[in-house]
C-alpha cells in the first residue's frame, strides 16, 4: 500500500482494530475523558502516559484525522486546528514576537495579511515585503531578528507561484523557518517536504472538507528544521529535540489561544480526505477546460490560470503541483460594473466566497475580501476591479461554460 | 540496577539496558510518538540502541497526544 488515494482511503488502521468492526470511527463528541486515578490524570497531564483529558487540547475523532493527514504528506506532526487562519496566527505566535519579524509577500490571502498587519503588527512583530519572485530579495530581508519567511503555494487571487525550492534554501542557509501555506494545493498535488519546506499550514476548510462542509485547519511539522536554531524555541529543542514545535504548540500556544478543531468538523474532514484526489483532478481538469473557453471570447480581456502555457508561472507550477495547477482561475472584462452584470447573470456558478468547493464559485474580489483597502494598496497587491474570481469545481465542465457563455453574453 | 522512570522508581533486574529496552521493559505505546529525556536532556530516536542506562540516571517519556510526532 503505497499510493496517496488508498491512504486516503484505509489509513494505517491494522485490520480488526475498530471496535465493533466498524469501518468509519466514531465521532467522540465529548469535551471531558474520565481515568481511574489521580495519579493517571497527573500522569496524562504531564505528559508521561498516552490519554485523552480535555478536547480543547487533544480529541480521539481529532487525533484520527491528524494521524491521517500525518501520513498522507508524509510529515513529523500534525496538528489540526479550527480554521485556516487559526493555523497560521498559532504558526506566528510560536515562532516570532516582539521585536522579531518575518519575511513574506504583500500578495497574500486578505485575511492573512489582515492578520499581519492588524493584529500582530501592534504587538510589536515587523514584517518585510518581498517579491517571492526575487530570492535575492528575500535573502537580502533576512537578518538575525527573522523569525520565518512566509509564502503561499499559489497566491489568491493573483495566482503566482514562487520558486519554493529556491526559497526554502535560501531560508536554510540563513537558518530560517519557511513556512508555507499549501491551502489550494494540498499534499495531493504539492508534497513540502521535498521542496525543502519546514511548516506547512492550510485551511482544511477548502478540498480537504469535502464540499465546504465545515471550517478547519491544519499545521503540518515537516521535521526538518532544527529548532535549536529558533530562539523562540530553543528551551523546548533542549527538551524536546525535533518534537520542539509541536510541544510549543500543544503545550502552550494551541491550548492556550483555544484554537481546537470541534471532533464533528474533523470527522467530516476525514470524510473528505477520503475523496479528495478525485475531486481535485476533476476541478484542475475543469479549470484547464474553462480558462481555455474564456481566453479566446472576445468579451474577456485577460485570462490567468497557471495552468495555461503562456503563463510566466507555467513552467513552475508543472514542475511543483506534478502538471495540475489547482482550480481557481481569474479573469478581467472592460469594467467593475461589467463584472457585476456578469456575476448577477450567472445561474449554475453561484456567488459566494470560497474556494475549492465542489460547487463552482464566482467573486468579485476588490469588493469583497478585499474590501478593506484602499485603491493604492489595490494596486500594489494587483488586486483589479476588473477582475472576476472562480473557483471552478466538480461539475460537468460544458454545463459550468454554458452559464459563463449565458453571463458574457449579458454584457 | 535503581533506576527512575516518570517520576517513579524503578529497578531493573536485567543488565546492560539500553533506551531502546527500556522502552519495551516499560510496554512504552507508540514509542514513535514520545520524547525521551534523560537526566533532563533530549535524546535523539537514533540514539535509543546506544545509550545504556546506569544506576540512578532518571528517565523521562513524554507523550503528545494527537497528530504524533516524528
Amino acid at each position: 500500500m503505497t499510493g496517496f488515494s488508498t491512504f486516503a482511503v484505509h489509513g494505517d488502521h491494522p485490520l480488526g482494530k475498530s471496535a465493533h468492526g466498524a469501518l468509519r470511527p466514531p465521532v467522540y463528541d465529548s469535551v471531558a475523558f474520565e481515568h481511574e486515578s489521580a495519579e493517571d490524570i497527573n500522569q496524562i497531564f504531564t505528559g508521561r502516559k498516552p490519554g485523552h483529558a480535555y478536547s480543547r487540547i487533544t480529541n480521539p475523532t481529532v487525533a484520527e484525522f491528524e494521524s491521517r493527514v500525518k501520513l498522507l504528506s508524509g510529515s513529523s506532526a500534525v496538528i489540526a486546528v479550527s480554521s485556516g487562519m487559526a493555523a497560521i496566527s498559532n504558526i506566528l505566535l510560536a515562532l516570532a514576537g516582539s521585536g522579531t519579524n518575518i519575511v513574506t509577500s504583500r500578495h497574500l490571502f486578505g485575511n492573512t495579511l489582515s492578520l499581519i498587519e492588524k493584529t500582530l503588527r501592534p504587538w510589536g512583530l515587523e514584517v518585510r515585503y518581498v517579491s517571492m519572485a526575487n530570492p535575492q530579495e528575500i535573502l537580502a530581508a533576512i537578518d538575525n531578528n527573522t523569525r520565518a519567511v512566509f509564502l503561499e503555494t499559489m497566491t489568491n487571487p493573483q495566482l503566482e507561484v514562487a520558486d519554493i525550492g529556491a526559497i526554502a534554501g535560501i531560508a536554510s542557509a540563513k537558518g530560517v523557518p519557511l513556512v508555507v501555506d499549501n491551502t489550494v494545493t494540498t499534499p495531493y498535488l504539492f508534497r513540502s517536504r521535498d521542496f525543502g519546506v519546514n511548516i506547512e499550514v492550510l485551511s482544511s476548510t477548502k478540498y480537504i472538507s469535502g464540499g465546504a462542509t465545515s471550517v478547519g485547519g491544519l499545521i503540518i511539522d515537516n521535521g526538518n528544521f532544527d529548532w535549536r536554531r529558533s530562539p523562540r524555541l530553543e528551551d523546548w529543542a533542549s527538551k524536546m529535540g525535533p518534537l520542539a514545535l509541536l510541544g510549543i504548540l500543544r503545550r502552550e500556544v494551541y491550548r492556550n489561544l483555544g484554537s481546537c478543531l470541534a471532533p464533528h468538523h474533523a470527522y467530516l474532514h476525514t470524510l473528505g480526505l477520503e475523496t479528495m484526489s478525485l475531486r481535485i483532478e476533476k476541478s484542475c481538469a475543469n479549470a484547464m477546460a474553462i480558462s481555455h473557453f474564456l481566453r479566446q471570447h472576445e468579451k474577456v480581456a485577460e485570462v490567468n490560470y497557471p495552468g495555461l502555457q503562456d503563463s510566466r508561472y507555467n513552467k513552475i507550477a508543472a514542475l511543483q503541483f506534478g502538471n495540475r495547477f489547482g482550480g481557481i482561475l481569474t479573469f478581467d472584462l472592460q469594467s467593475r460594473d461589467a463584472c457585476f452584470t456578469l456575476i448577477n447573470t450567472l445561474t449554475l456558478i453561484r456567488r459566494a466566497s470560497n474556494v475549492n468547493d465542489n460547487k463552482t464559485l464566482v467573486l468579485h474580489p476588490a469588493s469583497t475580501i478585499f474590501c478593506e483597502y484602499s485603491d493604492k494598496e489595490l494596486a500594489e497587491m494587483n488586486i483589479r476591479p476588473t477582475m472576476i474570481r472562480l473557483s471552478v469545481g466538480i461539475e460537468d465542465s460544458n454545463d459550468i461554460i454554458h452559464d459563463l457563455e449565458k453571463g458574457l453574453a449579458a454584457l | 540496577m535503581h533506576i527512575t522512570v516518570n517520576g517513579e522508581a524503578n529497578e531493573l533486574d536485567e543488565a546492560d539496558v539500553n533506551l531502546a529496552r527500556l522502552l519495551e521493559i516499560k510496554r512504552v505505546e507508540s514509542p514513535e510518538m514520545i520524547a525521551v529525556q534523560l537526566n533532563g536532556e533530549f535524546v535523539d530516536m537514533e540514539s535509543y540502541p546506544s545509550i545504556y542506562l546506569k544506576a540512578g540516571d532518571d528517565v523521562e517519556f513524554l507523550y503528545f497526544m494527537g497528530g504524533g510526532s516524528r
